[in-house]
């Protein structure tokens, strides 16, 4: 469990899904994995980092359609 | 960007009654999905309303998407008026929902919610079981990978 996780709950008794389960056969697990070793702050700010990211590209994408 | 230690540190400092959903409630779960907004649940007394509506002000909330110039007023009889708010702010995008479809409003959701310390904050985040009935309930196909990434998530955690 990561630091700061130990409230969390994982009891999950609801029925599985068939769609859900299809979709599940899709999730990258790696990057669960990865994420579930930080506290739920350093996840939040990872996610900053991506949207940073995300925005960049959005600008790099505007900059060359203008030519 | 959405800079969430200044919006859960305006929202503390005026004590708002809220819990994180959504995309950023599934971030702090260990989801990887990019997500570009804070989705929040307020509890809607007429004290919290006015807690949220002075704690966001010095933000420059504003419709998302209006064009400019709308006669739209951040206080809080829009609130009390309405319920769910799509907001651009000086620190980012900030959903300020009053109900979420599946899962109702605050006091529906609070026990259902954990306390997180985010950024020096102590927040109310919907548990991740919670998030995955509200999406399931919700029954909307958009969050069909969304659910499909909790789900196994929720598997993982059980692995650890």
């Amino acid at each position: 469990m990561a630091r700061g996780d130990s409230r969390f709950d994982v009891d999950i008794s609801l029925e599985p899904d068939p769609v859900i389960e299809a979709y599940k056969k899709d999730v990258d697990r790696t990057l669960i994995r990865e994420n579930l070793k930080l506290t739920p702050e350093q996840r939040l700010r990872q996610l900053m980092k991506l949207q940073e990211f995300a925005e960049e590209l959005q600008a790099g994408g505007r900059r060359t359609r203008r030519g | 960007m959405t800079d969430f230690p200044a919006m859960l540190q305006a929202l503390d400092e005026y004590h708002v009654e809220y819990i994180v959903v959504g995309g950023a409630a599934a971030t702090a779960h260990g989801a990887a999905r990019l997500t570009l907004d804070l989705d929040i649940v307020y509890r809607r007394t007429r004290e919290n309303i006015t807690r949220l509506v002075a704690s966001l002000a010095p933000h420059q909330p504003y419709l998302r998407g209006a064009p400019p110039g709308l006669p739209f007023r951040w206080d809080a009889e829009t609130v009390q008026r309405g319920l769910n708010f799509t907001l651009a702010t000086a620190v980012g995008p900030l959903d300020v929902l009053g109900e979420i479809t599946g899962g109702g409003g605050y006091d529906a959701l609070v026990s259902r919610s954990q306390t997180l310390t985010l950024f020096g904050v102590a927040c109310r985040c919907l548990s991740l079981e919670q998030l995955i009935v509200v999406k399931r309930a919700a029954g909307r196909p958009k969050d069909l990978e969304a659910l499909a990434e909790l789900e196994a998530i929720a598997e993982e955690r059980r692995n650890l």
